[in-house]
């Protein structure tokens, strides 16, 4: 393969991927993609992969998931089956108190065409039976699923291989320079030159940025995942925590902790995690836990994906997101049309990185 | 729970590790997920030699017995059918019993888990009747059952050669031995003699081909001389040898080295079988594949450090203790092979930068300066 | 053994599968893994790790020494949801609905 490219894409994730996928399909550029390990190894392979919508706020940024989320059919005629299910989401509360809020997320949510009802308990109890009959009730909504986050990133990889995207594993990138208008991208094991840069690494992005002098306003987060032994059909819909997989195993979790990059899962999490489990489905009780995962998510400091150009360099971009499998549609899109023709069909101010020096100024 | 030293594993290295400690002092627990105590000793009715001399010589069974029975006057708490599942932020071992899950909080721990049987693979290898040949052995010698009618052994090592033997003894007929090695890797004279006059066919350089039958194995085809031959089988014990478990060590975020003659990937660890971890210690099987002596006198090495380290013994003693176990362990291990013991000290070098310098003599002595 | 020779009893994965990954370009236990599914069963890779290692050893012709064992995982037995839950307090376990549900004022800070 030949060292001079187009773009190259750093971090081959579900985000990278997708990205590398959806700007190879003019087939006008020539693309490379690095990852550091190989595809699913690092946040994308880690996740419960929700395509979760209804309760994301502000509401444009809801909308914004929406619209992803409406990409997947039309993603899947493209690339292959990726298990792609809308299986309508439900979050649930135990506690009155809650509703109002619940009516209010509704009502904002409205306003962007996120349609939410909000359930009573006896309505909960009907779409999912095994729910815990503690629960006060629930926000529902018909957009939100999940999907097999290891098909999603192997298919995107392999339609991205058929444009001729080029894909370079187990390759960290180690300097990055720039040399007379493009960059040299120097990795353990090549040099390669590029006129535009991707950083889509992930939680590692804050590492990729320093390489390029910029700071990534990110925090790395580790959710840790429970993985039940492969159960009877229990629970139809993305319920707000855990979702049954079409093998039956019904994956649980959502913890956030501050610990770096560290991967590992403790007890501690783990048998809070349980509870959890048992508090939303009693018949969980008698399940057993096969293994227990942990992932490093990314968070932008503002919980706001970062879309768009860095602001002070030239030719060099980042897309970065904590929910990058519900994403992962629109993001390729909008990244396609931002490098083809240099604007977007969706207005970028709120999601580029510059709007963080903007809220300094603020201060 | 609290407690100075908690044991993983209540096999012969768990056993002897709580004696030594318990013995100088140290408030000991055990857990095994197992009901009962002693480990793979529970299986070995043969007459096991080359043990420490303390033990003479004994069958495994027995030695079980003095293991447990030494421990009766001690401040060991054991706690059967509970398993290590992980650990908590604060280093805290989680261990369950099937109803609940409980912390314990130790001073020290010594993992001692022992080793898994390696798998192989041929086609038609996941059909029941084929089995590890540890696991034929826990049914004739604990089960009482006899596994099969017509067998084939995989593998030559000792312990293959071992369960060939008692499986003839239980009045299986052994149709052959089959290994991919051109030659018999076990050593002990008196099984290899045994199988012989038994008349148990040999296929060296050789292989399955093929198991087949219609819910359970009954036909094996092995491949020799460049000939093919079928048998009728019902029960194959694959016997290619032990690997270290791993994952215990893993959890509690040890760091491993490879080491083909200790059997692959294991825990690193210093003279004093202290790991990368600071205050987890290894013992047996888990630091390295080898015979019953040094599985017992690893542990010994560990639970004397402990004792240092949490004031049951001076240095002084501890010194004197530990030297004289590495001694005989090299004595021991040697006998048999002396690479087992190389790659020991191989693996105790690369990780600790200043090897204990009375030790350093005594492994250079050993090793003839390597 | 043969293309069709299982390697991972638990899923079911056979050679073929196996070397498939490792052609396009997985290199690792882990990666194979989470392409395939090989060592994701009840066992989690205690049977097979060793078996898959020898595999990339032979087909990428690097010695066993450099292909690290898989990422091990708690719980190291499987254990029951009731077994687990204990009595201290949640805390870093959260409920998706209290986290999303709209705060006076997001909308002014963007």
């Amino acid at each position: 393969m030949s060292n001079q490219y187009d773009v190259v894409i750093i971090g081959s994730g579900v985000v990278g991927s997708s990205i590398a996928f959806h700007l190879s399909e003019s087939r006008q550029k020539e693309i490379l993609v690095i990852d550091k390990d190989y595809p699913l190894s690092g946040t994308s392979g880690s996740t419960q992969a929700w395509v979760w919508v209804h309760n994301k706020t502000p509401s444009w940024y809801g909308e914004l998931s929406m619209l992803s989320a409406e990409l997947y059919p039309f993603l899947e005629r493209k690339i292959g089956d990726v298990e792609y299910k809308r299986t309508g989401g439900i979050a649930p509360f135990f506690s009155e108190s809650d509703r109002d809020s619940a009516r209010r997320l509704a009502e904002k949510q409205a306003e962007v065409g996120i349609e939410i009802d909000v359930l009573n308990r006896d309505q909960v109890l009907e779409k999912e039976p095994a729910l815990s009959p503690n629960i006060a009730g629930a926000t529902f909504s018909k957009i939100d699923g999940n999907v097999n986050p290891f098909r999603l990133v192997e298919l995107y990889i392999k339609a991205a291989k058929k444009n001729h995207v080029q894909f370079s594993f187990y390759n960290p990138v180690i300097a990055i320079k720039r040399n007379k208008g493009m960059f040299k991208v120097i990795t353990k094991n090549d040099v390669f030159m590029a006129k535009q840069v991707i950083m889509a690494a992930g939680p590692w992005t804050k590492e990729v940025g320093k390489l390029l002098g910029v700071d990534i306003p990110v925090k790395q987060v580790r959710g840790q995942i429970l993985v039940t032994e492969p159960l009877a059909p229990l629970i139809k819909h993305t319920i707000g925590g855990m979702r049954q997989a079409d093998n039956g195993e019904v994956l649980i979790g959502y913890s956030k902790e501050e610990v770096g990059y560290d991967r590992r899962t403790t007890l501690d999490v783990i048998q809070d995690t349980a509870k959890m489990a048992v508090e939303y489905l009693p018949d969980l009780a008698k399940a057993n836990i096969v293994r227990c995962f942990a992932g490093v998510r990314v968070i932008p400091n503002d919980g706001l994906p970062i879309l768009g150009p860095v602001p002070t360099i030239d030719n060099a971009y980042i897309a970065v997101m904590h929910s990058g499998i519900t994403l992962s549609p629109i993001v390729g899109t909008v990244m396609t049309e931002l490098l083809m023709h240099g604007e977007t069909s969706i207005d970028l101010k709120k999601l580029r990185l510059d709007r963080f020096n903007e809220s300094n100024s603020y201060v | 729970m609290e407690t100075d030293l908690l044991i993983v594993g209540g096999g012969p290295a768990g056993l002897h590790a709580a004696y030594v400690a318990a013995s100088n002092g140290i408030k000991t627990i055990i857990v095994d997920e197992s009901f009962s105590l002693g480990g793979q000793l529970r299986q070995q009715t043969q007459q096991l030699n080359n043990l420490p001399k303390q033990f003479g010589d004994q069958t495994g069974t027995a030695l079980a017995q003095t293991l447990i029975e030494r421990l009766t006057n001690l401040d060991v708490t054991v706690l059967l059918k509970h398993t290590m599942i992980g650990t908590y932020k604060d280093g805290r071992v989680g261990v369950s019993n099937g109803q609940n899950t409980i912390p314990i909080a130790a001073k020290k721990v010594i993992v001692a888990t022992g080793a898994a049987e390696e798998a192989f693979v041929f086609p038609g290898w996941t059909l029941p009747g084929v089995m590890t040949a540890g696991a034929a052995q826990i049914l004739m010698n604990r089960e009482h059952v006899i596994p099969g009618k017509n067998a084939l052994v995989i593998g030559s090592n000792d312990f293959a050669l071992e369960v060939g033997k008692q499986l003839v003894e239980n009045g299986v007929c052994l149709q052959g031995i089959v290994d991919n090695e051109v030659q018999l890797v076990g050593k002990k004279a008196e099984t290899v003699h045994f199988l012989k006059e038994a008349g148990v066919p040999v296929y060296l350089d050789s292989f399955v081909k093929h198991a087949s039958g219609s819910g359970e194995v009954e036909k094996v085809i092995i491949s020799y001389n460049n000939t093919e031959e079928e048998m009728d089988i019902d029960l194959v014990c694959i016997g290619k040898g032990l690997t270290p478990i791993l994952e215990p060590f893993e959890i509690l975020n040890c760091d491993f080295t490879y080491e083909k003659e200790l059997g692959g990937w294991l825990p690193q660890y210093s003279t004093m079988m202290e790991t990368s971890t600071s205050s987890i210690y290894v013992a047996g099987n888990a630091a390295g594949i080898t015979n019953l002596g040094p599985i017992l006198l690893t542990a010994e090495i560990a639970a004397v450090s402990v004792a240092e380290t949490l004031n049951g013994l001076s240095k002084e003693e501890a010194n004197v203790k530990r030297e004289l176990s590495w001694q005989e362990l090299y004595r021991l291990e040697s006998a048999e092979s002396q690479n087992a013991f190389h790659a020991r000290v191989n693996l105790m070098r690369s990780f600790q930068d200043n090897v204990d310098a009375q030790l350093t003599q005594l492994f250079n002595m050993f090793v003839g300066g390597v | 053994m043969d293309d069709s020779t299982i390697v991972c009893k638990c899923e079911e994965i056979n050679l073929a599968e196996i070397e498939t990954a490792i052609k396009s370009g997985a290199h690792t236990f882990d990666d194979i893994k989470r392409l395939t599914r090989c060592g994701m069963g009840p066992c989690q890779a205690k049977v097979c790790s060793n078996l898959v290692r020898q595999i990339i050893s032979e087909s990428l012709d690097k010695p066993l020494s450099d292909i690290r064992p898989p990422r091990m995982r708690m719980p190291l037995k499987p254990t029951r949801i009731s077994a687990l839950v204990g009595d201290e307090e949640s805390s870093s376990v959260i409920s998706v609905f209290s986290e999303s549900a709209p705060k006076e004022g997001d909308e002014d800070h963007v």
